[in-house]
């Protein structure tokens, strides 16, 4: 051993005496053992992380030119467009990358659909990674109005107001969470606080529960079937290998591959052809002129469709908050022992792909004018919607499934 | 690969769909096949924004000296033609007219033109500029914008100069404000290729180390 060496691991062994960083390091990474079939789907996850990484990262440096009121906040963003140096990629990268957390924790959540990863032993790790979708809507929601265009002052008018729906308490609440009788100058302060630091603390927080709380119950895969029932003599999974190098450099090649797609839009689409960044929000907030047509950003259109589809206002966000709270109670809906579809009956293939189909559709209605023929198209999607969650308690009890192979394929 | 397809196949969805959505307005625009890069162009809208719409529009996002350092203008020459002296180089561009006078003479507040183009497109720019009607009583309106008190401010090159080259002033203008509306543009999609290039290399890289590492696992 050299002289160099030698310091370095002691050094290391004083650290690791006052620190579980070895133990820490080998649970979580080194020696955590992942399922070796791992597939496509499986990408998403670390995807999510590294979005949020560069999330944290330009918006620390988005925050360093913005200024958090109504009488410059746009300036400011054409300020950064402009003057800051390389303000314009930093502020792409932020505002493509809210798409791309997006985009990226809908497949993650598919995923989890597909192989049944919400099904026992990991029923926690499902509802924590629910607790994340619901935080990343609040943090994107109160984002989308920083900039203080056109669209994000109406779309967070339309939003709150649906606060004041809510009986009895609903207008001093729209009011409270406001802090002024419309959108105002209080109100992007408080947003500005709330998606700086308040929610993006929480994000943190839930992300590694999100991650301890899997690494205790381990992996599921796209058999679905559990690695640690097989064990060599070493008291290792047969067909778990380590997360690091496998994985690790696996998902490199993963990050590499979604960082190309990314740079693809932030340079020669940043707008993501209006879907990511709205035309209207071109032009300042002015409370005094409603646009012609409010419509949320893509990722929030499914729900916002949901929400017009029911006539009745206060339905209607009963309707959209129901959309995604019914989603944490999967672990008890799907009640079928088989975890993966690849050995699922076709009852819950047809139903999942409903589901899908439903919510894509939404997608698509959230961003059109809401016309009669279209309200109705909305109604009957929602329907389906809520139909794969009516009819799966009991079609999974009876699913006629494939024989699940002992050990993974 | 399939799940790759599909990923894939939502992004271009999402590029054929701005298109509908931009043709929202039951108008069909025209288009004004303007050229970024060609700095000449850019320059004749310059100097043809600041004789026929800085009389009451403004670029207040847009300093001179970026103007003149992207366009490859001198500043001093830059100040001559477009502020006739009145600005200095690292102010923005405003408006000659005077507060107050718009509202008193059009009833309304000329917008600012910085972001024009983002919020309506090159095509909706040039289109306009050439939108305007005269109907029997000599009365001029814009058929993308009825009522609008702008006035047909390229009447005098429509009447007195070729249709080619009215075109090409509009088309000058439009270019220009579509350089103004994201300065950074070419940058962005000059240095694009390159990350994207700089990106292959290393998927390339990262799939070598991947298989390497894999080589051992069985399946």
């Amino acid at each position: 051993m050299s002289e160099q060496s030698k310091q370095q691991s002691s050094l290391l062994a004083w650290f690791d005496k006052r620190y579980p960083l070895i133990s820490t390091w080998n649970k979580h990474v080194g020696e955590y053992y992942a399922p070796k079939n791992f597939n496509f789907w499986y990408f998403f996850g670390a995807l999510a992380l590294l979005v949020f990484v560069n999330q944290i990262v330009t918006g620390i440096w988005l925050t360093m030119s913005y200024k958090p009121s109504a009488a410059e906040a746009f300036n400011s963003i054409e300020y950064i467009m402009r003057d800051v140096n390389w303000g314009w990629l930093i502020r792409y990268m932020h505002s493509t990358g809210a798409s791309a957390f997006f985009l990226v924790v809908y497949l993650h959540m598919m995923r989890g659909l597909l192989y049944g990863s919400y099904k026992e032993p990991r029923e926690l790790v499902w509802i924590l990674g629910m607790m994340l979708f619901l935080v990343l809507m609040a943090e994107a929601f109160m984002g989308y109005l920083l900039p203080w265009g056109q669209m994000s002052y109406w779309g967070a008018q339309v939003i709150i107001s649906l606060f004041g729906a809510i009986p009895v308490i609903g207008p001093d609440l729209a009011l409270w969470v406001r802090g002024d009788f419309v959108i105002s100058d209080v109100t992007l302060n408080r947003f500005f606080a709330l998606h700086v630091i308040a929610l993006p603390l929480v994000l943190v927080i839930l992300i590694f529960m999100h991650i301890v709380a899997l690494h205790q119950v381990g992996s599921n895969n796209p058999d679905g079937v559990e690695i640690k029932k097989y064990k060599n003599d070493k008291g290792l999974p047969i067909d778990g290998i380590p997360f690091h190098p496998y994985y690790s450099v696996k998902d490199s090649m993963g990050a590499v591959f979604f960082m190309t797609l990314f740079a693809l839009v932030i340079f020669y689409a940043p707008e993501g052809g209006g879907y990511f960044m709205e035309a209207p929000n071109f032009e300042p907030a002015n409370p005094l002129k409603t646009p012609d047509h409010i419509a949320p950003v893509w990722y929030f259109t499914p729900f916002y469709a949901i929400l017009r589809a029911i006539p009745d206002k206060f339905l209607g966000v009963v309707a959209m908050g129901g959309a995604i709270a019914v989603l944490f109670a999967m672990p008890w809906l799907d009640r079928c022992k088989v975890k993966s579809i690849r050995y699922r009956g076709l009852s819950f293939k047809i139903l999942l792909t409903i589901l899908v189909v439903s919510f894509v559709v939404l997608g698509w209605l959230g961003t059109q004018p809401a016309t009669p023929e279209l309200t109705k198209l909305a109604q009957i999607f929602t329907a389906l919607y809520f139909m794969f969650f009516l009819v799966l308690p009991f079609t999974s009890v009876n699913e006629k499934t494939k024989p699940v192979p002992e050990r993974v394929t | 690969m399939k799940q790759l397809l599909l990923i894939l196949s939502f992004f271009m969805l999402s590029q054929s769909a701005t298109v509908q959505a931009a043709a929202g307005y039951a108008i069909t625009l025209e288009s004004a096949q303007n050229n970024l890069r060609d700095q000449d162009s850019l320059k004749r809208g310059a100097i043809l924004f600041s004789n026929y719409c800085m009389a009451c529009h403004s670029l207040k996002y847009m300093r001179y000296n970026r103007i003149a350092r992207n366009l490859g203008w001198d500043e001093d020459a830059i100040v001559a033609e477009m502020a006739y002296g009145q600005s200095t180089v690292v102010e923005n561009v405003t408006t000659r007219m005077l507060p107050g006078v718009a509202m008193d003479v059009f009833g309304t507040e000329p917008p600012d033109l910085s972001l024009m183009s983002r919020l309506k497109g090159p095509d909706y720019i040039y289109s306009f500029l050439r939108g305007y009607e005269q109907d029997e009583t000599g009365a001029w309106d814009n058929h993308l914008l009825k009522g609008t008190v702008m006035p047909n401010v390229l009447e005098g090159i429509q009447r007195h100069e070729n249709e080619e080259e009215y075109a090409q002033a509009a088309r000058d203008i439009t270019n220009f404000l579509e350089y103004v509306g994201e300065p950074s543009k070419m940058e962005r999609l000059d240095l694009g290729w390159k990350v994207i290039a700089f990106l292959l290399v290393l998927l390339l890289l990262a799939y070598l180390l991947k298989r390497e590492y894999w080589k051992d696992i069985k399946h």
